[in-house]
């Protein structure tokens, strides 16, 4: 199925030909630039949003919109897109994220044309790690937005930036070695060399090899998400950012990790799943519970967020270990709830920086008086993330626990320990968000001699363009699942046909999860049935 | 034998492409003893249109059906003619580069273009040629012009030292290397020509003679100082710091390219039987020449001795192609000899730039450029992040297609110690893009404060621009467009009989 035109291929490439005409705009200061930028995001996002909305087909769980071009056949590299539910709904985020991440930084003074020409270049390099359909071409495009994630962080940052930003380059690019040796081991074994990520699922490897190459995807994967012993660039990174950068770390990048977990590890190598499994939902344990108590004893407000993204990024893994399409359907919600929700509130604290020139919560407090409107802002948001009902956060944490609850794959001790374990997690989120909360905003007015005005219009469009869609989910989870959850629900059945027959035998029975499953097995069944009622009138 | 015997033996025209390099540097130096200084400049210009004259030839001989030439003594076959390519293509942007360089220093510029010609002669000819003498003949043309440019800058006593240190290192280097071709030449019985020194070899001793293990250990002694290898690498910095920043960019670029010309043609034309000890050795120097190249780069202030330190890296990773032995791997390692040409010259071609503008290459010196001159902190960098292998730029490609062919070989190790020492060049590559970009105004060096406008108009610094510019354009689409690169060193390997014909021995061998 090839589209005539290459709608993927335009989404690409308008922000990064946009981005490399910046040089040619005139500007003195900076105003023509940002508004230039600005207008290319809103139009980008329009380009998406129109694309998904009249091309891509909603009840279709393969890949759609395909593209592919012979790029280097000497390599087998090909120019390969595709989408389907896996990567739109993180598409769509990441435009909507990085249009308001651009928005964001209206006040960025410094080399506002090296700033925004970054902007838009990394707006093209994330979609297209999204997109990508082969191995090889997938690699090149993880590695492009290295350099400039790292000059945004040690250009605009705080004061340790270099540090932070040369940590996340050699961790980053250290990590992505293991993809490169992966993909080479996969590619090569068997009669024929391929890149492609749809042919490599097919082929059948012995079980060390796939062992290995899962390990290797987990390593470089497990560093973007992250994942616990390898965490340790991302306080820094996050911490150090300025908030559009963070914006787009905590927002966009972790997702990455996470997709193509869902993509490589689980739906091209079912068979080490089966093995890796139980791990994952054990260092999604550690992420959460470490990530939580860590996120405790922060003072700086940006670094505390950031733990705060470790620990939510945990249900992320709990849910591709869960082997149901309730767990992978939750971890699919978690990514995009967490992009919007950790987006606004590392925006709010950017907010809050630009006031008091500071970010240590010892230095604050009291600001909900001057500033009312963004202490609402900063609850509503905190209050998403620690999953209140209603919101977004609540919704994909619960349909994760009943993801791995209803998993008839482990047994009845480990679950449990699992789910007592992540809720003693659930259980701290509160204490450390609350606590920031107070600290920042109750108590005696910390007064440096600077007033702290209140948010300005722009900021409240962009909190709240981030804090509607979140609440919107959490009331009417059908909104986001049903663009995606036929996807989700083929990548579980995938999964489980490499699980041991025993089983797999065992269909998933539970009543409640299937009637939580949002119809969408009726909504895919009911073509099947009609088609048989049509049969059966024929006769 | 008749005469129209002989000419077809002799088969003159497979080097027309070095006759055109050898009228021009005869139409230079006769210019430049009858007009003087007045037409230097022109007369630099008048070479570079010969280079470029003399690559049209070359590529008009690719696929050439009658290679052998000169009763057996030189070869024209693809290999040579992508290899004389490099060469006459690093040779012609150093000029453009040295223009404004040798005329600021007040030295003659029509005899320095007429030395580099000769290097460039001489290089060509290595590539080529399959006989002992001719292959020492040329190997010494291109040494001790070599010798003579990094003594250029004559009142420059680094200039004066770096030439004295290359001169004695690399006589001794060259003797060695005489030394273990006269043992080839006597354990074959008295054979100079490669082929026949190999059959000849084959059939004095059916065994392996600890003769011909002296020889080959020899021989690769000789070669690895030409592409400086670690552990001889040893005048390398040192010669890199010394000597005028154009010679450097030839050096690493030209010179060592046309090293590894005869690294793949001597040692797999007359060295079968040893295969197994040469890749050996190889692997080795390989192993040694990442490692130290990309750690000790790490610790360099100075600019030209960090690439210099980076180039004896960028060497090791190219050995690795000649290592694995298969068609791939030597397509690996053209396509990575023409992506390096690309970026190193561009690299260099900045480092002219700055240090004509400033007169120094302290890497701390560079800081701030950004705000100053946006241009060529765009072009340094992109040629600095290339040469560290970051996605799009070519370097990416070329490294990913030398561990693409090193995985499907087998070499697995050798692959992974690459990758990771690759991902620590990044760091000092990015260093310097650091201190450019990154550095605020109030942190911009004094130099870097006092930076003159740049002016495109004055004499020479025109050709230096579009050096510059070249370079850029290339690294930055050599890797997104690299196909017909790729279909040359492909072809370039797959038509060339003798590296067939060792491909398809060490497949027999498996």
């Amino acid at each position: 199925m090839i589209s005539e035109f290459p709608w993927l291929t335009a989404i690409i490439a308008f922000p990064i030909v946009a981005a490399l005409a910046i040089p040619a705009i005139p500007d003195t200061n900076g105003k023509t630039v940002r508004l230039y930028a600005l207008g290319i995001g809103i139009l980008e996002l329009g380009l998406i949003i129109y694309t998904f909305a009249t091309q891509y087909d909603f009840n279709n769980p393969n890949l759609q919109l395909v593209e592919r071009y012979s790029w280097i056949p000497q390599l087998g590299l090909n120019w390969s897109l595709g989408t389907d539910g896996l990567s739109m709904p993180l598409v769509v985020l990441t435009g909507f994220v990085t249009t308001l991440a651009i928005f964001a930084a209206w006040n960025i003074t410094i080399k506002p044309r090296l700033f925004y020409g970054l902007m838009l270049l990394m707006y093209g390099a994330q979609i297209s790690v999204f997109l990508a359909q082969d191995l090889l071409m997938f690699f090149m495009l993880w590695e492009l937005e290295l350099v400039p994630v790292y000059l945004l962080i040690s250009i605009w940052g705080g004061g340790q930036r270099f540090y932070a930003a040369t940590k996340f380059i050699l961790y980053t690019a250290l990590a992505s070695i293991f993809i490169l040796l992966s993909a080479l081991g996969l590619a090569f074994y068997g009669d024929t060399v391929t890149f492609d990520i749809a042919e490599l699922g097919l082929k059948e490897y012995p079980i060390g090899l796939e062992l290995l190459a899962y390990a290797g995807f987990l390593i470089a994967f497990g560093v973007k998400l992250p994942i616990f012993p390898f965490h340790t660039w991302l306080p820094d990174a996050h911490g150090e950012a300025p908030a559009p950068g963070s914006m787009i770390l905590a927002g966009v990048l972790l997702k990455m990790g996470g997709y193509a977990l869902i993509r490589f590890n689980a739906e091209m190598l079912p068979h080490a799943h089966v093995y890796f499994a139980p791990v994952l939902a054990i260092l999604g344990v550690v992420n959460i519970i470490y990530g939580a108590l860590a996120a405790f004893s922060q003072d700086n407000l940006k670094r505390r967020l950031a733990y705060s993204s470790i620990s939510h990024m945990g249900f992320v893994l709990i849910g591709i270990s869960s082997f149901t399409a309730l767990g992978i359907n939750g971890a699919m919600l978690q990514m995009i709830s967490h992009g919007g929700i950790a987006a606004v509130l590392f925006f709010l604290a950017g907010v809050i920086y630009e006031r008091t020139h500071t970010l240590s919560m010892d230095k604050m407090g009291g600001m909900a008086k001057s500033m009312p409107s963004t202490f609402a802002l900063f609850t509503f948001a905190s209050m998403a993330s620690l999953a209140l009902p209603g919101m977004s956060g609540f919704v994909s944490e619960l349909s994760i626990f009943l993801g791995l609850t209803t998993s008839d794959v482990y047994d009845s001790g480990f679950k449990t320990l699992v789910i007592f374990l992540s809720a003693v997690g659930l259980l701290i989120t509160p204490i450390y968000l609350l606590s920031m909360l107070r600290r920042v905003f109750f108590g005696k007015l910390e007064s440096n001699g600077e007033i702290c005005w209140d948010a300005k219009p722009r900021e409240l469009a962009i909190a709240f363009s981030l804090l509607i869609p979140i609440i919107g989910i959490g009331l009417y989870p059908k909104l986001a699942t049903q663009t995606y959850d036929i996807t989700t629900a083929a990548v579980a059945a995938h999964l489980r046909e490499a699980l041991p027959t025993a089983v797999a035998e065992r269909k998933d029975t539970s009543l409640y999860a299937q009637s939580i499953e949002w119809k969408s097995q009726t909504a895919n069944a009911s073509p099947v049935i009609s088609s048989k009622l049509v049969g059966i009138a024929n006769r | 034998m008749d005469f129209n015997n002989l000419v077809t033996q002799l088969n003159a025209g497979t080097i027309l492409p070095e006759g055109i390099v050898l009228i021009t540097l005869l139409g230079i130096l006769v210019g430049d003893l009858i007009f003087g200084r007045s037409i230097a400049r022109n007369l630099s210009y008048f070479a570079v249109g010969g280079l470029v004259c003399s690559l049209v030839a070359l590529i008009l001989q690719w696929d050439n059906p009658q290679p052998v030439s000169f009763i057996g003594a030189y070869s024209s076959d693809p290999l040579s003619v992508v290899f004389r390519a490099i060469v006459v293509l690093s040779a012609a942007v150093t000029i453009l580069m040295s223009i404004s360089y040798v005329e600021q220093t007040g030295t003659a510029l029509a005899e320095f273009v007429a030395i580099l010609l000769t290097a460039t002669l001489g290089g060509m000819f290595l590539s080529g040629s399959t006989e002992l003498v001719m292959i020492f003949v040329s190997l010494e043309t291109l040494s001790i012009s070599s010798y003579l440019m990094t003594g250029y800058m004559k009142r420059d006593p680094r200039s004066n030292e770096a030439a004295l240190k290359y001169l004695l290192i690399g006589a001794s280097s060259s003797a060695v290397f005489l030394y273990g071709i006269s043992l080839l030449y006597g354990l074959s019985g008295g054979e100079t020509t490669l082929e026949a020194i190999a059959r000849g070899i084959a059939g004095a001793s059916g065994s392996l003679s600890l003769g011909l293990v002296v020889s080959l250990v020899f021989t690769i002694a000789g070669i690895a100082f030409k592409i400086s290898a670690v552990p001889f690498h040893q005048w390398t910095p040192d010669v890199y710091e010394g000597s005028p920043t154009p010679v450097v960019a030839f050096l690493s670029v030209g010179s060592k390219a046309a090293g590894f010309a005869l690294a793949i043609r001597l040692l797999v034309t007359a060295f079968p039987q040893v295969i197994e000890q040469w890749h050996f050795v190889f692997t080795a120097l390989a192993i040694l020449s990442m490692v130290l190249g990309n750690v000790v780069a790490l610790a360099q202030t100075s600019m030209k001795r960090m690439l210099g330190y980076s180039s004896i890296a960028q060497a090791g990773f190219v050995m690795i192609g000649m290592v694995i032995g298969t068609e791939t791997g030597y397509a690996s390692m053209v396509f990575y000899l023409f992506v390096y040409l690309f970026m190193n010259l561009g690299a260099f071609a900045c480092v002219i730039l700055f240090t004509l503008r400033t007169g120094t290459d302290r890497i701390s010196d560079y800081s701030g450029l950004y705000q100053k001159d946006p241009f060529l902190t765009l072009s340094l960098s992109i040629c600095l992040l290339s040469l560290g292998g970051i996605p799009p730029l070519a370097g990416f490609f070329g490294k990913i297609y030398i561990f693409w062919a090193g995985w499907k070989a087998g070499a697995y190790g050798l692959v992974l110690l690459a990758l990771v020492t690759s991902v620590v060049s990044i760091y000092y590559y990015l260093r310097v893009v650091k201190m450019m970009v990154v550095k605020e105004p109030n942190e911009m060096s004094d130099v870097v404060k006092n930076y003159p406008a740049t002016n495109w108009n004055l004499p020479g610094m025109r050709s230096l621009q579009v050096a510059t510019l070249a370079g850029l354009i290339a690294t930055s689409l050599a890797g997104i467009l690299s196909n017909p690169l790729f279909t040359i060193a492909n072809d370039s390997v797959s038509n060339t009989p003798m590296l067939q014909a060792s491909v398809q021995r060490q497949v027999a061998v498996k």
